[in-house]
C-alpha cells in the first residue's frame, strides 16, 4: 500500500478503528488536486523555463554577435593605430629606440638604424644595449667604454631620471641624446643629428660680431676685444686704437656701382690683414670705417708705423674689375693708456683723430689730440654754416679773365666760387669745397655756379665766354646735363659761350657714363677744357680718350718756369701737342710779363693770371670789357 | 534530560497532562494562531507548569515526531539534569528595531556558560536578518543560535510569540541553556534545485524587490504560477523561492521567501535582504528532493551532537512554510525523513516558519534562513 494512503487511512479512522469514508476519500481526493496542481505548476515551470532560456539563448547569440563586430571594428582601429604609429616612428627625423627593464630591446626606428650604421640583424627585439654599443663600437659609431656607458645609462633609467647629453661621433657629427624613463623600467631614446643646426647656430654667433662682406669682427666684436684688451693695459700694457676711413670711397661707389665698391672695401679688408699682427684686430666697424687695435705697443712710434703702413697698402692702385682705382685713407689714433683707458672714450678719441685727419688734408694720419674736439667743432660750425650758405644766398662768383696772347683780347671768364661767410668774411674754396663734397652740398652748389654763371655771361659782350669748374662728383651726377640746359635756356646764352672746366681726376674715373655725358654736352655746342694739366697722375692717354677743346697748364709749371728747363720742355710739349690735336693752351697762373713773354714763345695760345687780373667780382668786369687790355697794360 | 510530549486538541483538550507533578524546566509549545490568540491554551500550561520557562508560537503546521497537522497544539515539556536555563522576551517595536531588538536579547542571555540559544520571533514584523545579527553580535558567532519566526499558515496576518507570558504579536522570545552538562547538535537544508535563467536585481530596496533583469518582479511570478495560484499570492509565492547571491561571491548565496506583495508597486517584500546588483535564480522544488533535505538538515544535527547513542535526546524541527504549500499531504515524507535520520530514541516537536534560524550549515554562521528544514537536538551527558 502506498504510503500516503496508509496515512490517510490512519488519519480516516476513529480511535475505536471505524473507517471514515467521507474524510479518507476527502484526503483522497485531496492528494490527487495536490498532484495535478504539482504537475501543472512543474509543465508550466518547465515550458517557461525553457520559453526563457531561449530568450536567453537568443541573446546571449546576438550578444556574441555584436560583440565579435565590436571586437574585428576595434581590431581593425587598433591596426589602423598601429600603422599610423608605425608610419610616424619610421618617419621620424630622429633616431628613435626603446628598451625594456632587462635593457632588452624593444622597438627601433630606420632613422635610428640608418644614423648608427647598423644592419637589420643588429636591432633585433631582444638584444641588448650591450649588444648595440657593442656593434656600434664595431662600425665606429660609438666611443667610449661601452660598459662603463651600459651601467651608468642603467643607472640612472633605475633611479627614474631623464638624461640628456651631445655626443660627438668620430665623423663629425652631434648627435643630441636623451633617454626618458618609462613605467615598468624600460626607458626610450631619442637620437637627433644636429650637426647641420649646430653649425648654423655657430654660423649665426659668427655673423653676430663679424661683417658679413668682409668677414672682419664687426663693431660688437671689437668693442669686446678691446675691452678684453685694456684689461692688459690695467697691467702696465699700451695699445693702439686706429680708426681709418677712404678718401673718396662715396665717389668709387657712385661711379662704378656697389658691387666694384664691395670689391673695394674687401681688397682693403685683405691688404689691411697683412699689415698687422695676428694678435691685433680689424674691424669694419661701418661703411668705409675700419678700426684697428693694436695690442702690446712700445710707444707711439710702433703705431705710426703701422698707420704709414696702412696709408701705404690701402693707397696702392686696385684693380676692380678692369677699372684702376686709387683710394688713399685717413687714420686717426688714439693710444691707451694715454689717450683713454675706456674703450668708448678710446674709441671716440681714434674717431676724432680720424676727423682731424681728414680735416688736415686727405691720405694722412693723425694722433689724437686734446684740442680736437674744439677743431671737430668747429669743423661741424662750418658744415652747418655752409648748409645755409646757399639757402641764404651767401656765395657769389669772383671771375678771371682768359686773355688771348695774340690780341690781348679777353676770351673768356672762369668763374670762381667765394663765399661770404657771415661774421668770417670772404672764405677761399679750398677750406670749403672739400666740406661741400663729403656733406654732399657740391651738386647743389655747382647747380647754382652754372646758373649764376651762365645768367651773369648773358650780360657780357657776345664773344667773351664763360668758363666754369665741374667737380667729379658733378660730372657723375645725372642731373648735371639737365642743369646746364636750363642753365643756358634761362639766360639765353648761346651753349658755345659756355666752357667746362674738368680735372683729371674726372677722367681717372673714366667710366662710359662719363664719357657720354661730355659727348653730350660737347655736341650741343659747349666748350670742354682739361684743368689743371700736368697734376696729380698726368697722362696723355687722357687727351686722347676725350676730344677737348682746350689744356690749362698748371700754375706750377709757370711759376717753375723762370727756375728750371723742364718746366719750359713741359709748357712746349704741352702746347705743341694741343695745337697739333686742334686745341688751344691757356697758360695758368701768370703774373710777370717775363711768364708772359716765356708762354708765348713756348707755344701758349692764352694765359690767365695776375698779371692781367684777380678774380674779380661781376660788377667790376664791365668795366674791364670796356677797356682793352692791350690799352690798360700800356697804360699801367 | 527527560521529554514528555503533550497534546492538546479540541475534541479533549490535553492529553496525559494533569494529576502529574512535574518538574520540567522548559516547555515548548507550538499551534496554530486561531488555537493560540486567546491566550487561555498559555494560562492551561502555566497552571500545569508553574516553575517552568514556558516559551511558544503560532505556526504554519504542527510537528508532532512524524506527524503534521494544523488542528492540534504541540507541546514538550524537558526537564533538564544539571543545565540552568534563561528565558528572555522583548517587544521588537517594528521591523527597523529588530537589531536592537536582538542586541538587546543577546546582551540579556550571554554569560561565559552559555551553550546555545534557541529564539523564537514574531514572523511578520521582523528582519529576521537584522534581528540574528544583533544577537549574535553579543554572544559572538561560536554559540549556535537556532529558532525560527513564528507562522499563520498561508494568512500571513499576525504572528504570535510568548515567553513566560500569553503568545502575542510583535515579541521576540528565547531560551539560553548553560553549563557543561548540555550538547547542542544543529543543521539545515533546503532540497530546492535552482532552476531558469540567471537574473540580475536591477532594483531593490533592503529587502524589497522592485525588478528582475528591468522586469517587475511580481509580473515574473504571477507569470509562473498562473492565474489560479497567483490568487494565493503572496503565499503561493513560497512554492518559487529564490535564490540570490553577489556574483563576486558565491558563498553568499541565500534563499529568500516572500513575505507580502505589492500589486500596485508590482514589488514583494521578502525575510531578508535582496540587495540591488546581486544576481537571483528562482527555485523549484520537488518531493523527494525536498525530504532528502530534510534528511540532509536531521543527519547534520546528529553527527555534530557530541552524546552517546542512547542518550535522552530532544529535536525542534523547524521548517519552511513554503515546504509545507509545496508538498501538502505528502510533507510527512520530510518529517519522516528526518525522523528516519535522528533515530528512535529522538523526541521531536516542530511547526511550520516563516523563517528558520541557524547557522550556515558549511559557514557555521548563524543566519536566517529560508525554505529550509533546521534541526536543534538537544541532549545531557553525565
Amino acid at each position: 500500500m502506498h504510503r500516503l494512503f496508509a496515512q490517510q487511512i490512519a488519519k480516516a479512522s476513529a480511535e475505536t478503528g471505524s473507517l471514515d469514508m467521507e474524510r479518507l476519500s476527502e484526503l483522497v481526493s485531496g492528494a490527487y488536486d495536490e498532484l495535478d496542481r504539482d504537475r501543472r505548476r512543474t509543465d508550466r515551470s518547465m515550458s517557461l523555463m525553457i520559453e526563457e532560456i531561449d530568450a536567453v539563448q537568443r541573446n546571449l547569440e546576438r550578444l556574441v554577435i555584436e560583440r565579435t563586430e565590436e571586437l574585428r571594428a576595434r581590431e581593425a582601429d587598433l591596426q589602423a593605430q598601429n600603422m599610423r604609429f608605425n608610419a610616424a616612428i619610421s618617419n621620424m627625423s630622429q633616431g628613435l629606440v626603446m628598451f625594456d627593464g632587462d635593457t632588452r630591446l624593444v622597438i627601433c626606428n630606420p632613422r635610428y638604424i640608418e644614423m648608427y650604421r647598423l644592419q637589420p640583424d643588429d636591432v633585433r627585439p631582444g638584444h641588448t644595449l650591450r649588444h648595440l654599443i657593442d656593434r656600434r663600437t664595431a662600425n665606429g659609431t660609438f666611443s667610449g667604454d661601452p660598459a662603463q656607458y651600459v651601467e651608468s645609462l642603467s643607472a640612472a633609467i633605475k633611479a627614474g631620471l631623464t638624461t640628456s647629453r651631445l655626443v660627438e661621433l668620430d665623423d663629425g657629427r652631434t648627435i643630441a641624446l636623451v633617454n626618458v624613463p618609462m613605467a615598468g623600467g624600460g626607458w626610450v631614446a631619442t637620437h637627433e643629428d644636429i650637426t647641420e643646426r649646430r653649425r648654423s647656430e655657430m654660423k649665426i654667433a659668427h655673423m653676430a660680431r663679424h661683417d658679413a662682406l668682409t668677414d672682419l669682427p664687426n663693431r660688437v666684436l671689437l668693442r669686446e676685444r678691446l675691452c678684453g684688451a685694456l684689461t692688459h693695459v690695467d697691467r702696465g700694457k699700451r695699445l693702439a686704437v686706429l680708426c681709418l676711413d677712404l678718401d673718396q670711397f662715396k665717389n668709387v661707389n657712385d661711379s662704378l656701382g656697389h658691387q666694384t665698391g664691395d670689391e673695394l672695401l674687401r681688397a682693403v679688408a685683405g691688404r689691411l690683414r697683412g699689415c698687422v699682427r695676428d694678435t691685433d684686430t680689424i674691424s669694419r666697424v661701418g661703411g668705409d670705417e675700419f678700426s684697428i687695435i693694436q695690442t702690446d705697443i712700445e710707444d707711439a712710434t710702433d703705431a705710426e708705423r703701422l698707420a704709414r703702413r696702412i696709408s701705404e697698402a690701402v693707397s696702392a692702385p686696385y684693380d676692380l674689375h678692369g677699372h684702376l682705382v686709387v683710394v688713399n685713407t685717413s687714420i686717426g689714433i688714439a693710444l691707451a693708456p694715454t689717450d683713454g683707458t675706456d674703450a668708448n672714450e678710446l674709441l671716440k678719441n681714434a674717431d676724432m683723430a680720424l676727423y682731424g685727419a681728414k680735416a688736415d688734408g686727405r691720405g694722412v694720419y693723425r694722433f689724437f689730440e686734446p684740442n680736437m674736439e674744439a677743431r671737430m667743432k668747429a669743423r661741424r660750425a662750418l658744415e652747418l654754416a655752409l648748409r645755409k650758405a646757399l639757402v641764404n644766398g651767401e656765395f657769389e662768383l669772383y671771375y678771371q679773365p682768359v686773355v688771348s696772347l695774340d690780341n690781348e683780347d679777353v676770351l673768356c671768364c672762369e668763374a670762381l666760387l667765394r663765399w661770404n661767410r657771415p661774421e668770417h668774411g670772404m672764405v677761399a674754396p679750398a677750406d670749403f669745397i672739400p666740406v661741400a663734397e663729403e656733406i654732399g652740398l657740391i651738386v647743389s652748389i655747382g647747380e647754382w655756379v652754372i646758373r649764376r654763371a651762365c645768367k651773369e655771361a648773358a650780360s657780357w659782350p657776345d664773344h667773351i665766354r664763360v668758363a666754369v669748374n665741374l667737380s667729379p662728383t658733378q660730372l657723375n651726377s645725372r642731373t648735371l646735363l639737365p642743369t646746364v640746359l636750363t642753365a643756358l635756356a634761362a639766360a639765353q646764352l648761346p651753349a658755345h659761350r659756355l666752357e667746362l672746366e674738368i680735372t683729371e681726376a674726372v677722367l681717372m674715373q673714366n667710366t662710359e657714363v662719363t664719357l657720354r655725358t661730355l659727348h653730350s654736352l660737347r655736341s650741343l655746342g659747349i666748350r670742354i677744357s682739361m684743368d689743371d694739366f700736368g697734376t696729380g697722375y698726368s697722362s696723355l692717354s687722357y687727351l686722347r680718350s676725350f676730344p677737348f677743346d682746350k689744356i690749362k697748364i698748371d700754375r706750377c709749371f709757370i711759376t717753375g718756369l723762370g727756375d728750371s728747363n723742364e718746366s719750359s720742355a713741359i709748357v712746349q710739349a704741352v702746347a705743341g701737342l694741343a695745337q697739333r690735336l686742334s686745341m688751344t693752351t691757356t697758360a695758368e697762373g701768370v703774373e710777370t710779363r717775363a711768364q708772359l713773354d716765356r708762354v708765348r714763345e713756348l707755344g701758349c695760345t692764352d694765359v690767365q693770371g695776375y698779371f692781367y687780373s684777380p678774380p674779380v667780382p661781376a660788377g667790376e668786369l664791365a668795366a674791364m670789357f670796356a677797356k682793352p687790355f692791350a690799352e690798360n697794360i700800356a697804360a699801367a | 534530560m527527560r521529554v514528555r510530549q503533550i497534546i492538546w486538541n479540541n475534541r479533549s483538550g490535553w492529553t496525559a497532562a494533569k494529576n502529574e507533578s512535574d518538574d520540567a524546566s522548559l516547555v515548548l509549545y507550538f499551534g496554530t494562531r486561531q488555537a493560540l490568540a486567546c491566550g487561555t491554551r498559555y494560562r492551561e500550561l502555566r497552571a500545569m507548569f508553574p516553575q517552568s520557562h514556558i516559551l511558544g508560537s503560532s505556526t504554519g503546521g504542527q510537528i508532532n515526531n512524524d506527524d503534521v497537522n494544523d488542528d492540534e497544539i504541540v507541546a514538550a515539556a524537558v526537564s533538564f539534569d544539571a543545565t540552568p536555563l534563561r528565558l528572555c522576551r522583548r517587544e521588537i517595536g517594528g521591523p527597523h528595531q529588530s537589531r536592537d531588538c536582538g542586541e538587546a536579547i543577546g546582551r540579556a542571555l550571554h554569560a561565559d556558560d552559555l551553550q546555545g540559544m534557541f529564539v523564537l520571533s514574531d514572523g511578520l514584523n521582523v528582519n529576521g536578518s537584522e534581528l540574528v545579527a544583533g544577537i549574535t553580535g553579543v554572544t559572538g558567532s561560536k554559540i549556535p543560535l537556532t529558532g525560527g519566526l513564528a507562522g499563520d499558515g498561508a494568512d500571513f496576518k499576525e504572528t504570535l510569540v510568548g515567553g513566560n507570558c500569553a503568545p502575542r504579536s510583535g515579541v521576540v522570545a528565547a531560551v539560553g541553556f548553560y553549563g557543561s552538562a548540555i550538547r547542542v547538535g544543529h543543521g539545515s537544508a533546503g532540497g530546492w534545485d535552482l532552476f531558469g535563467p540567471c537574473r540580475e536585481v536591477t532594483k531593490s530596496v533592503g529587502n524589497v524587490l522592485f525588478e528582475l533583469d528591468g522586469e517587475p518582479a511580481l509580473d515574473l511570478y504571477e507569470r509562473y504560477l498562473g492565474p489560479e495560484e497567483s490568487k494565493g499570492l503572496p503565499g503561493s509565492a513560497l512554492l518559487f523561492p529564490i535564490q540570490v547571491f553577489d556574483v563576486e561571491r558565491p558563498d553568499t548565496a541565500v534563499v529568500r521567501t516572500v513575505l507580502a506583495v505589492d500589486r500596485d508597486a508590482r514589488s514583494m517584500t521578502f525575510a531578508g535582504d535582496v540587495p540591488q546588483g546581486w544576481t537571483a535564480q528562482l527555485m523549484r522544488g520537488t518531493f523527494d528532493r525536498l525530504a532528502a533535505g530534510a534528511a540532509d538538515a536531521a543527519r547534520q544535527a546528529r553527527t555534530g551532537l557530541k552524546a552517546k547513542d542512547d542518550d535522552q535526546r530532544f529535536s525542534i524541527l523547524v521548517s519552511c512554510i513554503g515546504r509545507r504549500l509545496l508538498m501538502g499531504q505528502r510533507t510527512t515524507d520530510e518529517t519522516e525523513a528526518a525522523g528516519a535520520e535522528l533515530g528512535v530514541n529522538t523526541v521531536r516537536l516542530g511547526f511550520y516558519s516563516y523563517g528558520e534560524i541557524s547557522p550556515h550549515a558549511t559557514s557555521g554562521v548563524c543566519e536566517l534562513h529560508n525554505q529550509t528544514m533546521t534541526v536543534t537536538t538537544l541532549a545531557e551527558v553525565a
